[in-house]
């Protein structure tokens, strides 16, 4: 039986607000896991208790009820922290710092120094792309590169575990595409993924497996394929298929008294799919 | 988190106070400002009085105090004098300034100042003088070693209120300090002797200090003694010899940049030579 | 981006490094991207500001002797010292962890395995290591002008006593040693250390009031009122105490105020040094063990507001 990664057992939230203590259930009673080495993807409308739970898996918050434990520990334990590399939305980390000096700066709060924080400092720099901009101050990063940054100062320990909080919010297909393939990259080499976020279809080409949030309960888990597909429909997309063909397969679906033929029509490309074609033609065209 | 606060506050209470103590006795921290200077504070000055720049305000009210001497404003500068020794009880010189400043040039401006009358002139002239007293009171009640307020004060007593006796007295008090004058002793006496109905204590006390020997038998001394002698008919054999006339005499000193035939004043012998042929 | 594919079943990653009960390490780093912070603010500039005071007074012909003139310079630039370094540091400080909340760098932060002591402990070193340097700045002007200006006084008044005649060397030396007992003295760094002492426990102060302020400005005020209060109630209490025409509530208030709030008037201890007073060394340790005190009380209130605070 695999490590578990991220263990939520009835937690639940609750806020005070104000003076009159009218209370607010940020989540209630909830319960999932993250399987160490898979992309968990945490899904939900804006205020459906995403970003709290993040926070309490975090240590940021302490749960009302219930417990939240990071690879057997309890999330509120720093050593908990140590397992964990996080990129929150919209991060804003120190202007006044480079891109080098951000890693630096975080490196050695986890205790990092020397010629090993160099070395993967160096290293995170190239594989988010941002050398050439590690002695930019991040007053002067674009929102692309800041979330870039952010990606690579979560991986900065070699934590077993990277949560990220909507990585791809407010950033250009190209970007979007980009963060996809270092999430798929971070999978492949072993690390652990939980992210957050509303856009379904970004998340969609991610994640293994998927929990859906809304007004603070679990709706809906489980693997990605079970979930989204239609059981007992089937795709075929053909290419140089001859009139007489299609004919053909009319005949033989006609034939079948169970079967019926649902849609019928030239599949679509994306509208990402073409931006992203036409840039790197672009691209290729201004080498 | 008040419990915590609180506990620390009943702890460190004492320590902070024995501690306050020694940094007052060791001249290192200024007693609070006198309460009645409260009320005379400006908003700023009260600022910076809270805010731990005694020094910093005290300085400037210092030029504040400097512009109303230029232009004579005695009260204002009187004023400002309340907040500064308050503000700095310790430091000598403005006790000196004010003392000076009300007793010698406030009382002088009052004996010239025509755009007052007669009676106003002599009224404000004693108000000065006794406030320059008062101020000067209160620096010794401050700084009881320091001669120099106290020399101060016997200037404004001799000079302006003609006060013969006030100025023995304060003298006297100069004696025993540590950084007295050398010639707060024969002060002492000259003054004394002037002071009506002290002439045989003044008699007495000028003798002792003539023989203490040569270096004492200075010529105001030795005046002194003689008119002491005629007033209180001291018998021939006991009076003491007059001026010695082969006293070498201290020769006037020349300026350097005397051009031939210029007449010094006063005339030295020479002079006299040269003006008579 | 570079994203290599590796093995089709990658191994799960190995177990993190242990995390130590404190770091001091980690409140270096804190404390280091605190003085980088400030310093990148640009906040050295009010250096600028402060020697042109220094300048300003130490060329104006104030109406006093050489002596008197001298105390006048010193008195305005420590004073003036004094005044920048506290206020500075409030301003400092109160910006520093409301400003990490709003921007959010305080998420990633404590997201990482840092205690929440090490944290507050970091950007408390970091603001008093700016304050600091920021001192040795201003003294290092103070002694060139006051150094300067002793010189000159000393070799005027030298030249003026030889010029007038009939004064021996013995008279000559005393007059200057009345201008040099105003000058320069090593004693002065001492008023500096008082100035740094009072910086130091006005942060610790700041820093715990941040915890719970709503905001800067707020944070800002609130530590400049409690400053004057600091250095009011010695002079509240001996008036009000003492006085029977208080009412038992006043005094009850006066007292409550004086436990709780920090005596800042002790500090003022360097004005007796700036004067020319002698310095017991003694107390002057016992002044660094009360401030060491405040620091410790301080920051210990602060861990308790900040440890269980919820972001």
């Amino acid at each position: 039986m695999s490590e578990l990664a991220v263990e939520v057992k009835n937690l639940t939230k609750v806020f005070t607000l104000g003076l009159k203590k009218e209370y607010v259930v940020a989540i209630d009673n909830l319960s999932f896991e993250v399987k160490a080495g898979e992309v968990y993807g945490l899904i939900g409308p804006n205020g459906s208790g995403k970003s709290t739970t993040m926070k309490v898996v975090l240590g940021l918050m302490a749960p009302s009820k219930g417990e939240a434990r990071v690879f057997g520990l309890d999330s509120g334990d720093i050593r908990a922290r140590n397992e964990i590399g996080f990129l929150p939305e919209n991060p804003y980390f120190y202007k006044h710092l480079t891109g080098a000096e951000t890693l630096r700066f975080y490196g050695k709060l986890c205790g990092m120094r020397g010629r090993e924080l160099e070395n993967r400092v160096t290293e995170l720099l190239k594989l988010v792309d941002l050398q050439g901009a590690a002695n930019r101050r991040l007053g002067g990063y674009s929102k692309g590169m800041l979330q870039r940054i952010g990606l690579a100062q979560s991986l900065v320990q070699n934590p077993r575990l990277v949560i990220l909080d909507e990585p791809t919010a407010g950033v250009d297909p190209i970007g979007s595409r980009q963060i996809r393939d270092l999430i798929m990259h971070l999978r492949d080499e072993g690390y652990t993924v939980f992210l957050c976020s509303h856009l379904l279809e970004q998340v969609q080409e991610v994640c293994d497996r998927v929990g859906i949030l809304f007004q603070g309960r679990m709706r809906k888990e489980g693997r990605l394929e079970e979930l989204i597909s239609i059981e007992d429909q089937t795709t075929l997309t053909l290419e140089g298929a001859s009139p007489e063909l299609l004919a053909r397969l009319h005949e033989l679906v006609t034939s079948e008294p169970d079967a019926r033929i649902v849609a019928e029509g030239h599949p679509r490309t994306s509208l990402e799919h073409l931006f992203i074609q036409i840039a790197e033609r672009n691209r290729e065209a201004s080498k | 988190m008040l419990v915590l606060l609180a506990l620390f506050g009943l702890v460190r209470g004492p320590v902070e106070d024995r501690l306050r103590e020694e940094l007052v006795a060791s001249k290192l921290l200024t007693p609070p400002p006198a309460q009645g200077a409260f009320e005379q504070m400006g908003q700023s000055a009260l600022m910076g009085t809270l805010g731990g720049l005694r020094s910093l305000v005290a300085t400037f009210l210092t030029l504040e105090a400097f512009d109303h001497f230029s232009s004579k404003s005695w009260d204002d500068l009187r004023q400002s004098y309340q907040i500064i020794t308050a503000l700095e009880p310790r430091d000598e010189t403005h006790w000196v300034s004010v003392v000076w400043h009300l007793g010698i040039n406030a009382t002088a401006n009052m004996e010239t100042d025509e755009r007052l009358p007669a009676f106003e002139r002599k009224r404000r002239f004693k108000e000065y003088a006794f406030q320059a007293i008062e101020f000067a009171e209160r620096g010794i009640e401050q700084l009881p070693e320091s001669s120099a307020i106290r020399i101060q004060l016997a200037e404004v007593y001799r000079e302006k209120l003609k006060d013969d006796c006030a100025t023995a007295r304060v003298y006297g008090d100069i004696i025993g300090l540590p950084d007295a004058p050398g010639y707060a002793r024969r002060f002492h006496g000259y003054f004394m002797a002037r002071c009506p109905g002290k002439e045989k204590e003044a008699y007495a006390y000028l003798m002792a200090l003539y023989r203490e020997g040569e270096q004492q038998h200075l010529p105001t001394l030795i005046k002194e003694i003689k008119n002491l002698e005629e007033k209180l008919d001291i018998p021939g054999p006991r009076r003491i010899p007059d001026a010695d006339p082969d006293r070498p005499k201290k020769a006037p000193k020349r300026p350097p940049n005397l051009l031939p035939g210029d007449i010094l004043i006063p005339f030295t012998r020479e002079d006299l030579r040269r003006i008579h042929g | 981006m570079n994203a290599e594919s590796t093995a089709s079943n990658p191994p799960l990653r190995a177990a993190a490094r242990p995390v130590p009960l404190f770091s001091p390490g980690r409140v270096a780093t804190i404390a280091s991207g605190t003085v980088t912070q400030l310093v990148r603010m640009k906040t050295f500039y009010f250096l600028l500001a402060f020697a042109l005071v220094v300048v300003a007074v130490g060329n104006f012909n104030l109406p006093a002797t050489p002596a008197k003139e001298l105390s006048m310079i010193k008195k305005v630039s420590f004073g003036t010292m004094d005044l920048f370094a506290w206020l500075f540091a409030i301003v400092a400080t109160a910006l520093l962890i409301p400003r990490d909340q709003e921007d959010r760098t305080l998420y990633t932060i404590l997201s990482k395995p840092v205690r929440r002591i090490e944290y507050l402990l970091g950007k408390l070193c970091g603001v008093l290591v700016v304050v600091g340097v920021s001192l040795v700045i201003m003294y290092g002007i103070c002694a060139t002008m006051i150094g300067a200006r002793e010189s000159l006084f000393v070799s005027a008044e030298i030249e003026a006593m030889a010029a007038n005649g009939g004064y021996s060397q013995e008279q000559i030396d005393e007059q200057v040693g009345l201008i040099r007992q105003q000058g320069l003295r090593p004693e002065l760094g001492l008023a500096v250390l008082a100035s740094f002492l009072k910086a130091a426990v006005v942060a610790a102060v700041t820093i715990f009031l941040s915890t719970f302020a709503s905001s800067s400005l707020f944070t800002i005020i609130v530590s400049i009122l409690i400053f004057l209060i600091g250095h009011a109630h010695t002079m509240a209490s001996s008036f009000w105490l003492h006085s029977s025409d208080n009412s038992l509530f006043v005094q009850m208030l006066v007292k409550v105020v004086k436990i709780l709030i920090p005596d800042f008037q002790l500090y003022s201890f360097s004005e007796g040094i700036v004067q020319g007073e002698a310095v017991a060394y003694a107390l002057v340790g016992q002044m660094g063990l009360v401030t060491a005190g405040y620091l410790v009380v301080f920051l210990l209130l602060s861990l308790l507001v900040f440890v269980d605070k919820e972001f």
